[in-house]
């Protein structure tokens, strides 16, 4: 493979096994959770599918386990299924598998599944299987984006259990599982009654590394043919293989405690940070400055925002100003990141903590793991911590601003601090279109949001970076780092 | 003999609880994992069902009474991650440290020995400077950065070893034992050496010597017996440091043992897999002690009169 070294993986390195490195083992497979766990890298469209597939790249939905689909009547869109597609388990897929498993990740109240909060919120869903081939599904409002949203629904065979989460799910996928050595790898066979054409790879074998430096000392070393999650200071070499990523970095804003609750303060913040200079220092070149919580691809996404310019001394002006109308701008503000989070994150927070330093603010900071992270970003807020700002980073895999904005900018968002009732009317009216309409409402919610509330100082457009074999051809692509589609990768000619 | 034992259980007993009440109420102080499993829209209802499926609605108090308990049943709860039960992922992942503590410890007391006895033996020799060089270093240098120079040095540059993982057969344990070896290796060969110099001027290894003994019988008839006691004391600290300690090595080399799975369960807030791999721990560390004590009256005979007392 990669070097002439003469040490195996203990999965033969062959044209027939692909063999790939993860940061984590997945906890488990299940299907209802795979936009969260970080198990969907390695179950969609491998072990499991939906009806359609979204392609991050262009916002289109194509067809998969759907062939056509149509809005029927304003609150119900009819599917017709694909014929002749089998499970991995030997059973046959009809509308009825398709009606259960929506209902199993939406309407279930004992799951609790991740697809359900990131991508349905609130709402329920009436589905019904009309007939083998023929599925309707219906919301109690019109809902202009319901099949993008059933596009996260994975399905699962009717003999799946409603009631507890599955390890390792059947699924309709070109691959199916074969073995997995808890601890030690997962390891997946191409599915002999698969309904398309057969993957190139025969089997695809995960393991799991936590240092970067190792998963991209074994694609050089020739252990494995792919490393997912690497940084630019990993040491692939030439392996390293950069591509767009649906995530974007800022700083959250605890809005509602002085001297965060004065819009002068938050602005002050933005006109402190150097942008640039991160960008340019800590990430690797391609990643790009942000102007607005979403990247360019992503439905809404307004590309006459400019980023917010450094002015130093502005920021300066405003923090006097600010406190000479009696705003506490010396109470001490607590700089929270989550520890890992992405490369190079201990570096920047310690470059913005001097640069809010230096414009008057002062600013702690406090590395934090996944949960306190969860904590302090989610309601309720955490009481009795005093002003904070929180490094964010935000992924909408789902291709729609909707999915951003409803818990980041609403009053009562899930992660938003604050808002105004304003703001809250353009982006429910901005919801409820569809089409151009729907593009040009939430273009103004983005240039509304920083110049009437500034809950937010927003930093980069993130790119992921994975460490690819010479002998393996994949081209990574936006979707990469939610779905990493087995049957996309090939040994190079 | 049994004495002994009854009386070394049950001191060990409290400080036993004393680790498992510990880390029981040190867990639950980091937050409740209600927000990292379920989703953010869960209703409150969702919540609470959550919280009271898994036992984290009663008051701290009860929730401790509940899982100790479960103890004697070996029912330590169930995995909030995987759903398998926290008594089977630690019984299976600590086998794994257990051989990779054994390797170390066998391979890093014969290295000390025979580095010890050859620098006690000829002072200021090569051997004195290999031993003084790594003790320094191991004192000094952290085990992750041996970690990722191994993989770098051995496995991408000469490309001789595998750079993590357990598939390699007996080339996959070179870069962890040889990580977690510096340490004891480093102290040990100290500890030898000097035992082996004092023991090695007592009047019973001269009197040795005047009656013709060659010096590689001097040193391992003679001296080492000796030698070994105060080393052996030393060897076990070690030891039980290593299966407390597999922590760092076992996360970069992805070594499935129970380090790591301590360290996914922390990040998980999967308490009870914590609790189980803590224990587990904990209890091997207490049989551990008791064998070093057992070893220790093997070699002396001071201390063996004191066990049979």
């Amino acid at each position: 493979m990669g070097s002439a070294c003469g040490v195996s993986s203990g999965s033969s390195s062959s044209a027939d096994n692909v063999r790939i490195v993860l940061q984590n083992e997945p906890p488990t497979l299940e299907p209802c959770d795979s936009s969260n766990t970080g198990d969907g890298v390695v179950e969609r469209s491998n072990i499991t599918q939906p009806l359609m597939e979204l392609d991050l790249s262009n916002g289109k939905l194509s067809p998969l386990l759907a062939t056509a689909w149509k809005k029927t009547s304003p609150t119900t869109y009819t599917f017709t299924m694909r014929k002749g597609v089998k499970f991995s388990d030997g059973s046959t897929f009809d509308a009825k598998d398709a009606a259960y498993s929506i209902d199993r990740t939406v309407n279930n109240t004992k799951l609790g599944c991740f697809v359900d909060g990131y991508v349905f919120g609130d709402e329920k869903v009436q589905v019904k299987a009309v007939d083998a081939n023929t599925l309707t599904v219906s919301t109690a409002k019109p809902d202009p984006i319901l099949p993008l949203r059933l596009s996260f629904v994975e399905i699962v065979p009717t003999s799946t259990s409603d009631t507890a989460k599955v390890r390792e799910p059947v699924g309709t996928g070109p691959y199916k599982i074969k073995s997995w050595d808890a601890g030690q790898k997962l390891t997946l066979e191409a599915n002999p009654d698969y309904w398309g054409p057969a993957p190139a790879y025969k089997t695809a074998t995960y393991v799991w590394r936590s240092e970067g430096t190792v998963r991209a000392a074994m694609v050089k070393d020739g252990e494995a043919d792919i490393a997912t999650q690497i940084g630019p200071d990993d040491g692939a070499g030439d392996l390293a293989v950069q591509f767009p990523d649906d995530q974007t970095v800022a700083l959250r804003s605890q809005g509602y405690i002085a001297p965060l609750n004065d819009i002068r303060v938050r602005e002050a913040i933005n006109y402190a940070i150097d942008r640039n200079g991160i960008v340019k220092s800590l990430f690797n070149s391609e990643s790009t400055v942000a102007a607005q919580l979403v990247p360019k691809g992503i439905t809404g996404y307004n590309d006459t925002i400019k980023p917010w310019p450094t002015d130093v001394a502005k920021a300066k002006q405003l923090i006097g100003q600010a406190k000479a109308a009696g705003v506490p701008v010396t109470t001490p503000i607590t700089l929270y990141a989550r520890t890992a989070q992405f490369p190079k994150i201990a570096e920047i927070v310690q470059v913005v903590q001097k640069e809010l330093s230096n414009v008057g603010l002062n600013v702690k900071i406090q590395m934090v793991d996944t949960t306190r992270s969860n904590e302090l970003q989610q309601r309720p807020f955490p009481k009795g911590i005093g002003p904070y700002l929180l490094v964010i980073q935000h992924g909408n895999q789902a291709g729609d601003a909707a999915f951003s904005v409803d818990q980041y900018m609403l009053s009562d968002g899930f992660q938003s601090a604050f808002g105004t009732p304003a703001l809250d009317k353009l982006i429910k009216s901005a919801e409820a279109k569809s089409g151009p309409a729907r593009q040009q409402a939430f273009e103004k919610v983005f240039a509304y949001e920083p110049t009437h509330v500034n809950q937010f100082a927003y930093i980069a457009h993130m790119t992921g970076m994975m460490a690819i074999a010479k002998d393996v051809h994949y081209q990574p692509d936006v979707n990469t780092e939610n779905e990493m589609h087995l049957a996309a990768m090939s040994p190079a000619k | 003999m049994l004495l002994f034992l009854r009386r070394r259980t049950l001191t060990s007993l409290l400080p036993l609880l004393f680790v498992l009440i510990g880390v029981f109420v040190l867990a639950r102080l980091t937050g409740n994992p209600t927000s990292l499993y379920l989703p953010e829209s869960a209703t409150p209802e969702q919540r609470h069902v959550f919280a009271a499926t898994h036992g984290f609605n009663n008051p701290i108090w009860q929730q401790l009474l509940d899982y100790l308990k479960g103890i004697p049943h070996l029912d330590f709860g169930t995995s909030l991650r995987t759903g398998e039960t926290a008594a089977s992922m630690a019984l299976r992942a600590f086998p794994n440290t257990l051989q990779l503590a054994v390797a170390t410890m066998v391979l890093s007391i014969v290295i000390a020995v025979v580095l010890g006895s050859w620098a006690a033996y000829r002072p200021n020799s090569l051997a004195d400077g290999i031993s003084s060089v790594l003790s320094m270093t191991a004192g000094s240098v952290p085990d992750f950065w041996f970690a990722i120079m191994g993989v770098w040095i051995f496995a991408v540059i000469l490309g001789v070893l595998p750079t993590s993982g357990v598939d390699n057969g007996l080339l996959s344990w070179v870069l962890p034992v040889a990580t977690l070896a510096v340490r004891p290796v480093g102290v040990l060969t100290q500890v030898v050496r000097g035992a082996m110099v004092s023991a090695l001027s007592a009047p019973y290894v001269r009197l040795a010597r005047s009656k013709g003994a060659t010096d590689v019988r001097l040193v391992t008839h003679h001296a080492l017996r000796n030698a070994a006691a105060p080393a052996l004391t030393v060897a076990g600290d070690l030891a039980v440091g290593l299966v407390n300690g597999a922590v760092v090595v076992e996360t970069i080399f992805g070594w499935p043992g129970i380090g790591k799975l301590m360290i996914d369960s922390i990040v998980g807030r999967d308490f009870a897999v914590l609790q189980a791999c803590v224990l587990l721990t904990a209890l091997s560390i207490f049989v551990l002690n008791i064998l070093i004590d057992l070893g220790y009256a093997l070699l002396d005979a001071r201390v063996r009169e004191t066990v049979k007392a």
